[in-house]
């Protein structure tokens, strides 16, 4: 589903690369954690999979396609099939919760129908039944993180990316978070989560991918946060 | 494609920066009816110059019936009409000449004051009472003088009409109208840009939130700077159709119902000549606008 060769990435301006001869492959419906300190590549490497930057040397296969080889129209295709959570849950403040979850709907050329069956459904997986009506600030923070998950799983993408999806909640509501996200993970979706969050990452007993100045140290299935497990 | 959302949006665009939409408007009103004017002018000048031949003409008018001057016996005759097309025709400095007829002449009197006062008995002037006359082109200007001189008394020559003199200072007051229009129309085409720029860079910005979300579940690059296509769009024709009134305007209460009455020597433009300028407006005026918006919908909006 998505695989790295010998990627390096080195950003303009920038003498050392922040991802070198990194190597992945994660099969479809896998759940992988992506840890490591601030700076070790996470996010390129997150990026590396929207196709929001392009690797420097080597290559990145995503749902099939090389991301380098993508026609810049062809772009959002690919980010169609791959939904992203962020810590700063992303919510469109003005907009009602199920307008939030439609408007990734709307943008991407879905009809009323569908939108108006879709969007129900996908509150009701996130557990925010009948909340449909209420704004974003009147949410807590775990409400909003379902809402953004929501938004980023009602296009049913093949891959579900979470970028520090838990760094804003307290541990008792991002269990509830890493619980939906192993449901979504159960319906086939792959996930890559990254996170600084060793509770959950020593939890869930998935596999780590753990990054260290732009490089793999470790990829151990059912893993801990801690190399020692 | 969900159409509703875009038209949505464009409200909203067109609401929340609805004062740069309006400083976008009013610089492409005047840009426009500049270049209109200029337009309108130029064609001015095309006529005048048609209608008396261009700058560097030199008429010679020769001998009718009756004609009281001396080198006039009678109409003047083919032989004389031989005689000073030779002169002319060896003259260093005559780039072109023609001779033009009676019924040439005739025609174009008739254009200008209208057909009516010249058919049937009562007319004023007949096609006989007109003189014919060499067209004569000069290679330069500043040569009519040398031209004059080797033409005027020659048998047949009734008299010698440097147009330069007449025509002159109407047409470069007509040119220099027309280069003011069209240098002012230019600085004010690059303000309106610059305006359209800036209104994109706002409305981008205001927009941020939606677009990197759009952008992330994937909507299409059109998708996304839709929106911003279609204020262009709706400020140019906005832009348009107050030129193109203000050309009316111009037309109506300058041109047709003022000056080609008052001054009726001169061929005016009329409406057809109006319906090129509204065209060359109608082009532009989008090309202002769209321009820069898919410039900068392409670097700000960028997938």
């Amino acid at each position: 589903m998505i695989r790295f060769e010998k990627v390096t990435k080195t950003y303009p301006g920038s003498g050392k690369p922040a991802l070198e001869q990194m190597s992945v492959d994660v099969e479809k419906g896998e759940f992988v954690f992506l840890v490591g300190q601030s700076g070790s590549g996470k996010s390129t490497a997150l990026r590396l999979i929207l196709r929001e930057t392009r690797p420097t040397q080597g290559r990145v296969y995503v749902a099939g396609k090389e991301i380098n080889r993508l026609a810049g129209w062809k772009v959002p295709r690919l980010r169609r099939q791959i939904g992203t959570v962020f810590q700063d849950f992303r919510l469109l403040q003005n907009k009602t919760v199920s307008e939030n979850v439609a408007f990734a709907m709307q943008v991407t050329g879905h009809n009323r129908g569908e939108i108006a069956k879709r969007v129900p459904e996908t509150l009701e997986l996130v557990g925010l039944d009948g909340k449909g009506d209420r704004m974003p600030d009147e949410l807590s923070g775990g409400e909003q993180q379902r809402v953004a998950i929501a938004r980023a799983f009602v296009n049913k993408p093949m891959i579900l990316i979470a970028d520090e999806p838990t760094g804003n909640l307290d541990p008792a509501t991002s269990v509830g978070i890493m619980k939906l996200l192993d449901r979504i993970n159960r319906t086939g979706t792959t996930v890559v989560m990254a996170t600084h969050d060793a509770g959950v990452v020593d939890q869930m007993r998935k596999r780590v991918i753990e990054l260290g100045g732009g490089r793999v140290l470790r990829d151990q299935v059912q893993g801990g946060y801690g190399a020692q497990l | 494609m969900q159409l509703r959302y875009v038209f949505s949006e464009l409200g909203q665009g067109l609401r929340r920066n609805l004062s740069m939409h309006i400083a976008v408007i009013l610089t492409l009103f005047v840009s426009l009816t500049l270049v209109g004017m200029g337009v309108l002018l130029n064609q001015q000048a095309q006529r005048a110059a048609d209608q008396w031949g261009n700058q560097l003409q030199i008429t010679v008018y020769l001998c009718r019936q009756g004609d009281n001057v001396p080198s006039c016996a009678s109409e003047v005759t083919d032989a004389q009409k031989q005689a000073i097309s030779k002169v002319i025709d060896g003259n260093p400095n005559v780039d072109s000449f023609y001779l033009e007829s009676k019924a040439d002449a005739f025609a174009k009197v008739k254009e200008l004051y209208g057909s009516e006062r010249f058919t049937g008995p009562d007319a004023v002037i007949t096609e006989a009472d007109m003189a014919e006359s060499f067209w004569i082109t000069l290679k330069d200007p500043h040569q009519a003088e040398v031209v004059k001189e080797a033409v005027v008394g020659l048998d047949g020559v009734a008299r010698v009409q440097d147009l330069r003199n007449v025509v002159g200072p109407i047409l470069s007051f007509i040119d220099y109208m027309k280069y003011g229009a069209g240098l002012v129309a230019i600085f004010l085409g690059i303000a309106a840009l610059l305006l359209v720029a800036n209104t994109i860079r706002l409305a981008a910005f205001a927009r941020r939130r939606e677009i990197a979300i759009m952008r992330l579940v994937g909507a299409s690059t059109l998708y996304i700077a839709l929106p911003f296509l279609l204020e262009a769009v709706v400020t140019a024709v906005v832009g348009v159709a107050l030129a193109t009134a203000a050309l009316a305007a111009f037309m109506q209460f300058g041109i047709v119902g003022k000056l080609a009455d008052s001054l009726d020597f001169i061929l005016w433009i009329d409406w057809s000549q109006f319906g090129w300028a509204v065209l060359v407006v109608a082009i532009l005026g989008p090309v202002l606008t769209l321009l820069p918006t898919l410039l900068l919908t392409r670097k700000y909006l960028k997938v």
